[in-house]
């Protein structure tokens, strides 16, 4: 009954939103003729050791970006060390067997980058993007870093202090707010529930489980080494082979990889009382389709056409028609066992209800219509787009090759993706939106003022409880 | 890519260039149309796309007294449909033509961008062409755009810890003049006062072929793209070119300081800037490297420094014009600015005893020779990842000809950077990051707001 009742009352108040179709201007010229963007072609090597290499030359652009991943994020840290992978990841490039860390930092500088690591759900991933005339030394700071890190007790310590004291200051942030606990509101107690150490985890962490972590979790045979950018594919190679053909695999078992919730969230509005908020933040979220399963590129159009661009159906209703909010804003996040569907919104607090009203009834009207033609097409024609203009960047292409790996994807998968979204169907939309879509299946993230959340958000119907 | 949208101030810190190595060098045109748009053009033909800019010669240092925001506001119009293109016409050709777009409003310009495939090159110049002749000047979209600006402010500044008080509070305190003094975002009795008329009359003063510049960059042939351009904008009427104003400051005298508190933050952070020379001078060049030596990474002067020799800090970021697009990037008085934040346990006096000590340490000696190479290298691969991307190249090129009438620093910076020697920085160090020159914000936690909820100590 209640349910009923929401759905009718959200029709009425946003039966404006449905807007009419406009006719395009006479005079605007016609698109030209399409030119099928070119994928770029990889190179995949293997050492010996298992070290998997993709590589990309181009020429031009005299850089060249680095990216080295090992399995083994977030979801791999042990239970009672929730957000290691981030200290690991911090901590990596503190010192080695040769190098100390100011040595690292300015050699790298000298070679035109910065290293960045950082730890994801699936994966640590260590990057640079340095000039191709120093990539040779860029190359080299990489490798001893990803073998030899050694992990001294007072840079750990002073790491410690540092990442506590950032945790601290984003206790702040609404966005890290709404994140954490979206991902624990989502993942309950599964691997995938954490997205940031804690300040326990932070003050129990030692420098020997940062050392026994990184023996586990950085091998050969579970890594992954992308070099995009002005160099020589030959010449490239025999250095990759030089600096990592001695790293050796160790005697453990390797890191296991993380499985799928097999319970649902609850369809709930989570509280975190952030108060002085002059805003709320919604977070909207629930399970998505998988980066290798058959409907994931139905779900990115229809992402696209509900909240996935600036022409979508949510920007044109919340921001364009309405003005509760500047950048409302809709996403897949794939991890390698999970997908996640979310809807972002920062509202004033006056709006915070109407704003509900709003997300959920788009969110209906995604799951229970069909989309227009022109929709689809305009939908598609933007992520094939997105992909052309994504590619030309060396970085933006390093950083999707190592995602693909990290979902057990080919190399290949990055020229098919547009094929499989010119391939979508109005068909394949209408599924994947009734699977993903419905109101009913979100879980519901609020971070604000409390009693701003409670009174604007009581009427719908839903349990409202702290965030976990 | 997320749709972060008609954005404001990317308050990324860009940073810069180096070395000895021969100069990456992309082909670059420019022209002139009889109405005064000036064409930079760019071929690329790395990949079947293409990326564009169109630079306004105004940008929120010259909106009017008691229209602080205007320049930002009026951005957002500019996507609000024309008599010929109603509102919501713009984002659909954009993006069903394979595209994306945004704009973004700077001290010095207000740029407008778009990336997409070529075969989406006639209707984009035909849609900033369109703009450029009028606008709907729609009330209603006024009032909209409003809301959603005040939204903006909101998400950026109201609603966020530290509300970019080194952007909003710290220019306001080191500068006297409005120009310099107001940040771009504006406060809310200014954003609610503007009307449509003044919409018509800041498009009418600013926003013509005269004042601005097209820059484009992909896979086309110059002399085609240039064809077209005439094509779609050389009907455009020019208008009376606009007065550009005195905005300079008079000089610092002292040291200036100021205590804030914040209600949200739950750690404390410290602002400073330092007034810096004017652009087209040798001493910003050095200004720009002294910025990159003490910011730069975690190979930076402040990095090893304040957060790992005193660990007085947790981060600290910083560099000259660092609110804006990079060190080269900007038309009147600027700061060199550091934003640190610093743990509870940590007093001021710590923090800035660590940091006027670095600031000696570098006027004393300067940069090692090793060091000058580094920060010089470091420049040049960071100036040259703003070239990569047509889009980004277009931004860069389009920049550097609104203020010089040429595009050539686009490709220069990386050389002149390479020129500054270690007396530069030292003679540099010792004249302007003195204290006289300086102002000093101090931001702590509001402790009387903090509740049960998200106490941190």
């Amino acid at each position: 009954m209640k349910l009923f009742a929401l759905a009718l009352s959200l029709f009425v108040a946003s039966s404006a939103a449905a807007q009419k179709e406009l006719p395009l201007p006479a005079e605007l010229p016609p698109y030209g003729p399409e030119t099928a963007v070119q994928a770029p072609t990889v190179q995949e090597r293997k050492l010996d050791n298992g070290l998997t290499v993709w590589m990309v030359p181009r020429s031009g652009f005299p850089k060249v970006s680095l990216i080295l991943a090992a399995v083994g994020g977030t979801a791999a840290d042990p239970k009672e060390r929730p957000g290691l992978a981030q200290l690991l990841a911090v901590t990596l490039s503190q010192g080695t067997n040769h190098r100390g860390a100011r040595e690292i930092a300015e050699e790298m500088q000298g070679a035109g980058g910065d290293i960045a690591a950082a730890g994801f759900r699936d994966v640590i991933r260590v990057s640079a993007s340095v000039l191709s005339a120093r990539a040779p030394k860029g190359l080299a700071v990489l490798a001893d870093i990803v073998q030899n890190a050694a992990f001294p007790d007072n840079e750990v310590a002073l790491a410690k202090r540092k990442l506590a004291g950032q945790l601290e200051q984003q206790e702040a942030d609404p966005s890290f707010l709404a994140s954490r606990a979206m991902a624990k509101t989502l993942f309950g107690d599964t691997p995938y529930a954490f997205v940031t150490p804690t300040k326990q985890s932070i003050e129990a962490a030692t420098a020997s489980e940062l050392r026994s972590a990184f023996a586990s979790r950085f091998r050969p045979d579970q890594a992954l080494l992308v070099i995009v950018g002005d160099f020589q594919a030959g010449e490239m190679f025999a250095q990759v082979r030089d600096q990592f053909g001695g790293w050796r695999n160790p005697s453990l078992p390797p890191v296991p990889p993380a499985t799928a919730p097999t319970t649902l969230p609850s369809h709930a509005i989570f509280l975190v009382p952030r108060p002085e908020s002059v805003q709320t933040t919604l977070l909207f979220g629930a399970f998505g389709p998988l980066r290798g399963d058959t409907d994931y590129e139905a779900a990115e159009v229809a992402n696209a056409i509900y909240g996935g661009s600036f022409g979508s159906r949510l920007t044109l209703n919340i921001r364009e028609d309405k003005g509760y909010t500047y950048a409302p804003f809709s996403f897949l996040q794939i991890y390698r066992a999970a997908g996640v569907l979310q809807t972002r919104a920062d509202v004033r607090n006056a709006v915070t209800g109407a704003t509900f009203n709003e997300v959920s009834y788009e969110m209906n009207r995604m799951a229970t219509t069909a989309v227009t033609d022109r929709e689809l097409q305009q939908a598609k024609r933007f992520l094939v787009g997105l992909d052309a203009i994504k590619l030309q960047s060396q970085d933006a292409v390093a950083a999707e090759l190592a995602d693909l790996w990290n979902k057990g994807l080919s190399p290949a998968e990055i020229g098919l993706h547009g094929h499989k979204i010119g391939a979508t169907t109005a068909a394949n939309i209408e599924s994947v939106s009734r699977k993903y879509f419905p109101a009913s299946k979100m879980s519901i993230v609020a971070v604000g003022e409390e009693k701003v959340i409670r009174d604007a958000l009581s009427q719908f119907g839903l349990p409202i409880q702290p965030a976990p | 890519m997320t749709i972060a949208c008609r954005a404001f101030f990317f308050l990324a810190v860009l940073t810069l260039p180096m070395a000895r190595a021969q100069e990456w060098r992309p082909p670059t045109t420019l022209s002139r149309l009889p109405n005064g748009l000036t064409v930079v053009i760019s071929e690329d033909h790395s990949a079947p796309t293409f990326g564009m800019c169109i630079s306004y010669g105004i940008g929120s240092r010259l909106e009017p007294e008691g229209r602080s925001g205007f320049a930002h506001l009026f951005e957002h119009m500019m996507f609000e449909g024309t008599p010929v293109s109603p509102k919501g016409v713009f984002d659909r050709v954009v993006e069903s033509g394979g595209g994306v777009n945004n704009a973004q409003t700077d001290s010095d310009f207000t740029q407008y961008y778009e990336s997409a495939p070529v075969s989406a090159l006639d209707a984009m110049l035909w849609l900033e062409a369109d703009r450029m002749k009028t606008l709907d000047f729609s009330t209603k979209n006024l009032d909209n755009q409003r809301s959603v600006v005040e939204e903006e402010v909101r998400v950026s500044v109201l609603n966020q810890p530290y509300g970019l008080f080194y952007f909003v509070d710290l220019p306001h305190k080191a500068f006297d003049r409005f120009p310099n003094t107001h940040d771009g975002f504006g406060n809310f009795k200014d954003l609610d006062a503007a009307t449509i008329d003044d919409v018509h009359h800041f498009y009418d003063k600013y926003y013509a072929p005269n004042n601005a510049v097209l820059a484009i960059v992909g896979d086309f042939h110059s002399e085609e793209v240039l064809n077209k351009i005439g094509q779609y904008f050389s009907s455009l009427s020019s208008k009376k070119t606009p007065t550009r104003p005195d905005v300079s400051e008079g000089s610092q005298t002292s040291e200036r300081y100021l205590a804030q508190t914040d209600k949200l933050a739950k750690v404390p952070a410290l602002a400073i800037g330092y007034r810096m020379p004017p652009r087209a001078s040798h001493d910003a060049v050095v200004g720009a490297v002294v910025g990159e030596l003490l910011h730069n990474g975690q190979a930076s002067r402040f990095y090893q420094k304040l957060v790992k020799d005193a660990q007085v800090a947790l981060s600290v970021d910083g560099g000259l014009n660092f609110t804006g697009s990079s060190p080269f990037e900007y038309n009147g008085p600027v700061l060199l600015t550091s934003f640190i934040v610093y743990p509870g346990a940590k007093t001021l006096e710590q923090v800035l005893a660590a940091y006027d000590a670095a600031i000696a340490e570098l006027a004393k000696s300067g940069p090692s020779a090793a060091e000058l190479d580094r920060i010089r290298t470091k420049m040049r691969s960071d100036w040259y990842s703003q070239l990569e991307i047509p889009i980004s190249r277009a931004q860069v090129l389009s920049h550097a000809t609104l203020f010089d009438g040429t595009f050539e620093r686009a490709y220069t910076i990386p050389e002149e950077v390479a020129k500054i020697t270690s007396d530069d920085v030292r003679h540099f160090v010792s004249i302007y990051l003195v204290k006289i020159n300086r102002t000093v914000i101090n931001r702590v936690p509001n402790t009387s707001q903090k509740s049960a909820a998200g106490g941190s100590r």
